[in-house]
């Protein structure tokens, strides 16, 4: 039975700066069902972070404002949390960890201190037995060093860190872990490390994993389905098969064209014209459309939703209405 | 076939760079950044060097460019010793190498245009006169796809890909024969990614130009480079034809590397054998004795830890140091 554990619904969370709004979440519909691994992808700055973010409560609010849309986690609305509802949720339901390590931890607490800590704002643990599991969760990522507890984070090297940071994620074995770009600061064969670990955590613990990241090729080899976002919105949605071997939507089509691919060298690499639009001046109509090779008039005019075009696959372009529906849709579209 | 002969000659490069500490800032030890590296780039020519964060491909780069003084070994180019020339001679010489940095937002002078950052090693060169530079520069945003409307902007108005053809014009600027690039689309999106490359190759077959080009992601290496040399802890532990390290890596350190790269294929027709390794990478203040990789190598042996294996030709310009290889 699948059952949905985390529902976004037509969320949108906007910066208000001086120099103006920055629809930075703008409509996102995404869900990820209990012990699945969902990947997210997309150009810099289309807005994963900040959607996972506000996941965690984490958007510094101001600048950044909720202006819609829901997001539903193990049945509990999130999006009017108060400081302290936040303090329960956070590291019991849901844990989040970063590209960086370094910035979650606090350099000047050993890493059994900052366990310790985490464990203790959600289980009614004494000092020793926290002590105690924290040491087995340390274990649970393949570090078993003497002494770890009293070290420093500085004293670890980037791959260890970021294994501290996943057990301390971890230790209070919440329904959904998200990672973002959790291995992009790390060399390829630490991240296999990495990458063993949290499927094995995911197998064993039946966590479910929100994976932001830019690299298709880990999407390939850990996701169950994959969510894509282009400027603020979530353009396509299949399951992982169906994503790299039918994209629909044009801009998925292009990402998935533009990798250089290891086994096979071609002797020119496709690229996407054109630049990702400023998010103060979207384009009107589909945010794609000026880069897009198919676009149509209508793209140019009226914003498409995020169609649903069968199997669980959902894709955010005119070109899969039809024809004739979207000729009656648009006045301005010329039959030639 | 001919051999021509090599543009750029690397032999036993070292660059150690000390570690300070105490009162009176007393030399506590040494990070060994390059330790020992021999190579050389014919003309026209993409050598790739891959390698794990910290295994010093960067400092490798400044070195042959004398951005970062050598602490031993030779670097020739166009067969004159590079670390024997003294200033006004090394300044001159720079005109013929350029290099092209990692981060497009943090190698670009904030407060000039890109005009004016384009055209600058022009005047630093004394090449031409103001009116001829601003022509040239209009030339070079061109090259590089950018239009003369650009120039007048200043870099935090470009995106990533912008900001990195603004390096590359800038590189171009003297005319160089060779251009160390060190890691110029590692900043980038996949999709601004693939422009860059595509305008790299361009630009290489248009001026002839011989490129080093460092990288972390091996696809990206593979795709654009004709030989590719592996970097492990300051050292070269493999250097060859581009196809044949992918098809028939020799040294374990390649082999893990290779297999660990992820594959944007949810069904490889052939699902690889993963070598995942245990183990962190040291650290370069304290390499391990004999082979650098031996504490996380697969196949360690007595003698690996011990001594230090040679870099050596195994048959066709197949360079590797692994003691595995000898009979
Ligand atoms: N505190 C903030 N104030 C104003 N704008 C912000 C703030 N945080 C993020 N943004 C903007 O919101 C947009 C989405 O940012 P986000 O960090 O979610 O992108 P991303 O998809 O995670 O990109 P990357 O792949 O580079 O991490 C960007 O345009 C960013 O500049
Ligand atoms: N100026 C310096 N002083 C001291 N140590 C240095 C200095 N520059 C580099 N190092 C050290 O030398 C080693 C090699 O660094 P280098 O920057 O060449 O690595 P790299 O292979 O380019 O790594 P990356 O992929 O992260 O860019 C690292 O351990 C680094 O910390
Ligand atoms: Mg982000
Ligand atoms: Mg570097």
């Amino acid at each position: 039975m699948v059952r949905p554990l985390l529902e976004i619904s037509r969320f949108k969370m906007y910066f208000h700066t001086d120099k103006g709004v920055v629809k930075a979440v703008d409509d996102v519909d995404l869900t990820v069902n209990e012990g699945e691994v969902v990947g997210l992808v997309g150009e810099s700055g289309c807005g994963k972070s900040v959607t996972s973010l506000s996941v965690m409560g984490l958007v510094p609010r101001p600048p950044g404002r909720v202006e819609g849309g829901s997001i539903r986690l193990a049945d509990r609305e999130l999006t009017h949390l108060k400081g302290r509802e936040w303090r329960k949720i956070r590291g019991n339901v849901v844990s989040m960890i970063f590209q960086e390590p370094m910035t979650s931890l606090n350099p000047v607490f050993t890493i059994g201190d900052q366990i310790v800590e985490a464990i203790r704002q959600h289980r009614k643990l004494d000092k020793k037995a926290a002590r105690r599991l924290a040491a087995d969760s340390l274990q649970e990522v393949g570090i078993s060093r003497k002494g770890i507890l009293e070290e420093y984070p500085h004293q670890l090297s980037g791959g260890m860190r970021q294994r501290v940071m996943i057990a301390m994620a971890m230790v209070c074995r919440p329904k959904l872990l998200i990672a973002d770009e959790p291995t992009t600061a790390l060399d390829v064969t630490i991240q296999a490390q990495i990458l063993d670990l949290m499927r094995r955590l995911n197998r064993e613990t039946g966590t479910a994993i929100l994976m932001i990241t830019h690299d298709l090729g880990v999407v390939a080899e850990m996701c169950d389905r994959v969510v894509v976002m282009y400027a603020g919105q979530v353009v396509e949605e299949a399951d992982v098969n169906t994503l790299f071997n039918q994209p629909r939507h044009p801009y998925t089509q292009g990402l998935l064209q533009s990798i250089p691919r290891l086994g096979q060298r071609a002797e020119r690499l496709y690229s996407i014209p054109g630049n990702v639009p400023n998010p103060k001046q979207m384009p009107t109509g589909c945010r794609f459309a000026p880069r897009c090779e198919y676009a149509m008039n209508i793209c140019r005019t009226e914003e498409p939703g995020l169609f649903a075009i069968g199997d669980g696959q959902n894709s955010r372009c005119w070109l899969h209405v039809d024809k004739k529906e979207e000729a009656d849709r648009d006045p301005t579209t010329t039959t030639s | 076939m001919t051999q021509p002969q090599p543009l750029l000659e690397v032999e036993h490069l070292k660059k150690f760079f000390p570690i300070r500490g105490g009162v009176f800032g007393k030399k506590m030890g040494e990070v060994k950044a390059v330790d020992d590296v021999t190579f050389s780039i014919r003309k026209g020519e993409t050598l790739g060097i891959v390698g794990e964060s910290g295994c010093g491909k960067s400092t490798t780069g400044r070195a042959i460019l004398r951005l970062e003084e050598p602490t031993s070994g030779k670097v020739r180019f166009e067969g004159r010793e590079l670390t024997a020339l003294k200033g006004e001679e090394m300044r001159k010489m720079r005109r013929e190498m350029q290099m092209v940095f990692q981060d497009p937002f943090a190698s670009l002078n904030p407060r000039k245009t890109a005009g004016e950052i384009i055209a600058e090693p022009l005047k630093v060169h004394g090449i031409g006169d103001a009116r001829k530079r601003k022509e040239q520069m209009k030339e070079l945003l061109q090259v590089v796809g950018l239009d003369s409307f650009h120039a007048g902007r200043y870099p935090h108005q470009f995106s990533g890909g912008q900001r990195q053809r603004i390096g590359i014009a800038r590189a171009l600027a003297v005319r160089p024969k060779l251009i160390v690039a060190d890691e110029p689309v590692s900043a980038l999106d996949v999709s601004i990614q693939s422009q860059v490359l595509n305008l790299m190759e361009d630009l290489q077959e248009r001026f002839d130009l011989t490129y080093l080009f460092i990288a972390h992601d091996l696809s990206v290496v593979r795709h654009i480079s004709d030989r590719v040399g592996v970097m492990y802890l300051g050292r070269m532990v493999e250097l060859t034809d581009r196809d044949r390290l992918y098809e028939n890596p020799l040294h374990p350190y390649t082999q893990a590397l290779l297999s660990a790269v992820p594959v944007p294929d949810p069904e490889p027709e052939v699902r690889r054998e993963r070598i995942i390794l245990s183990g962190d990478v040291p650290s370069p203040s304290h390499p391990p004795k004999g082979c650098a990789f031996h504490t996380r190598c697969p196949h360690v042996m007595d003698i690996c830890r011990d001594v230090r294996p040679e870099f050596k030709d195994h048959g066709d310009g197949h360079f590797a140091a692994c003691h595995l290889l000898d009979p």
